[in-house]
């Protein structure tokens, strides 16, 4: 069987060295302890390698995936950032106005207007009372003047009084004067048809003066019930109203620039949203570079294999293949995720066993230990 | 309401007190006669000390300021405050009549 040299290399004497002039076919004198070791570590080594691109592949596509994903969600918030811009925007727009018969009204304009008809209304109030007080006036007067009135037709009635006592004398005396008063007695019965006639004139007068006070009367207690209404709260309501306009104004102004501000923010969140997609792009890089490697292993992969098999035609049949245990247990060192660890023993014991053609290296070792628990790690 | 009237050099300075309502219409229209009657060419009246007035008594006011226009006399209000200054100020009084503090 095997027995290992007590050290690797046999001196190259003239004995076992041929002249190197002879090209490739030279031989060399190696001993079986440095072969097996080096098969040993060629097998490890193609396992490795097989073991790193499946990990390198995994990686990739780990990344990829991901990377699509997260580029959905960003197009995704990019898009309800843009929306999130475009309402706020219309809220900018419609906050300082407002709809008016389907007519959009700027809110300072219509305040303005809101307080020019308040003003008129306080000045049409003010009129008003000068009017009506001037009317009250007047009507004092009138009733002063009318009560003058009622004491003239007293006036009249007193004379025609007079008058008729006077006539109905006269009379009298005509009669004792007989034939000599007759004319005379004419005259005086004339001046008292004429005193009656004179009193019912000044009691028809009397009559529509009557009227005439009571209409007065009555006009000026309405317009004493129309001054006396006091419309001063009216006039001061004027006073919250422009307070209220004025606040009103302010707080839509106040409004619109915070909301300004928050139209903008949307739209730079936008933008940074679609560098951020731009950025995602390492990612085909990063796969390109990854299958460049893949590519280079797998050719160095091949070309360890395709030399192991030569020199093992070579090599007799006694000497094995030596496990390199300090090397792999720096190599198992490495892999501090398990289920890549899991991955990577699998390959090293399984590869060409029995199980391999029973396929549990297909396995999905991310399980854990669960699905590989009947294997002990190192 | 009640009233003093106090002539001095160059003005008569009418004193109103209490509240200037439409209650007190016959008096203001005596007071107005007797502004008009002193010989004085400006007459101020002093609101300094009236709490209150209504719209009968801003149209009185201006009534009063209507008849010193027409007996060509100087007409000045002075010295409003609170409600008399703020119904003289909502009614926009300074248009029309000059206005002191």
């Amino acid at each position: 069987m095997f027995t290992p040299a007590s050290t690797d290399a046999v001196p190259a004497t003239p004995d076992n060295f041929r002249d190197d002039s002879q090209g490739g076919n030279a031989k060399v004198a190696v001993t079986a302890e440095l072969l097996s070791t080096w098969l040993g570590f060629a097998d490890v080594q193609r396992r490795t390698l097989d073991v790193v691109q499946g990990e390198l592949t995994r990686t990739s596509n780990h990344v990829e995936a991901s990377t699509l994903d997260l580029s959905d969600r960003f197009r995704e918030l990019a898009q309800k950032a843009l929306e999130q811009s475009e309402r706020v925007a219309q809220i900018v727009a419609m906050a300082g106005s407002v709809d008016i018969d389907g007519e959009r009204v700027p809110l300072d304009t219509l305040v303005v207007g809101m307080q020019d008809i308040i003003t008129d209304m306080v000045t049409n109030i003010v009129t008003l009372s000068r009017h009506a007080m001037s009317m009250v006036y007047l009507l004092d007067d009138v009733q002063k003047d009318v009560a003058e009135l009622e004491k003239s037709i007293g006036d009249i009635d007193g004379i025609n009084r007079q008058t008729n006592f006077l006539a109905l004398n006269a009379t009298i005396e005509a009669s004792r004067a007989g034939e000599a008063g007759r004319t005379f007695a004419v005259v005086a019965q004339e001046v008292r048809h004429l005193s009656r006639s004179t009193g019912e004139l000044a009691e028809r007068m009397r009559s529509k003066v009557t009227a005439v006070v009571k209409g007065v009367r009555n006009g000026h207690d309405i317009l004493r019930q129309i001054a006396n209404t006091d419309m001063s709260p009216q006039m001061l309501a004027k006073e919250r109203v422009d307070k209220t306009m004025d606040s009103l104004v302010a707080q839509t102004t106040h409004f619109q620039s915070v909301l300004e501000t928050a139209a903008s923010v949307s739209s730079d969140m936008s933008a940074t949203i679609a560098h951020v997609i731009t950025g995602m792009q390492f990612q085909d890089l990063t796969k390109q570079r990854i299958e460049a490697i893949n590519d280079s292993l797998a050719i160095m992969g091949a070309g360890l294999g395709e030399l192991e098999t030569r020199i093992r035609a070579q090599v007799p049949a006694g000497i094995g293949a030596r496990e390199p245990q300090e090397w792999l247990n720096q190599l198992m060192g490495r892999f501090t995720l398990s289920e890549m660890r899991e991955r990577f023993v699998r390959k090293l014991l399984l590869e060409g066993t029995a199980l391999d053609e029973n396929g549990v290296l297909d396995l999905n070792a991310a399980g854990g230990s669960g699905s590989g628990g009947d294997i002990e790690l190192f | 309401m009640d009233y003093g009237i106090e002539v001095r050099d160059q003005e008569a300075v009418v004193r109103l007190r209490g509240r200037l309502t439409f209650n007190d219409h016959a008096k203001l229209r005596t007071l107005i006669g007797e502004m008009g009657q002193n010989k004085l060419k400006r007459q101020v009246l002093d609101l300094s000390s009236l709490e209150f007035v209504d719209s009968a008594g801003i149209g009185m006011l201006l009534i009063a300021r209507e008849e010193m226009d027409r007996a060509a006399k100087q007409f000045v209000l002075r010295g409003a405050a609170g409600q008399v200054k703020r119904v003289l100020t909502v009614a926009q009084i300074a248009k029309i009549v000059p206005m002191e503090d």
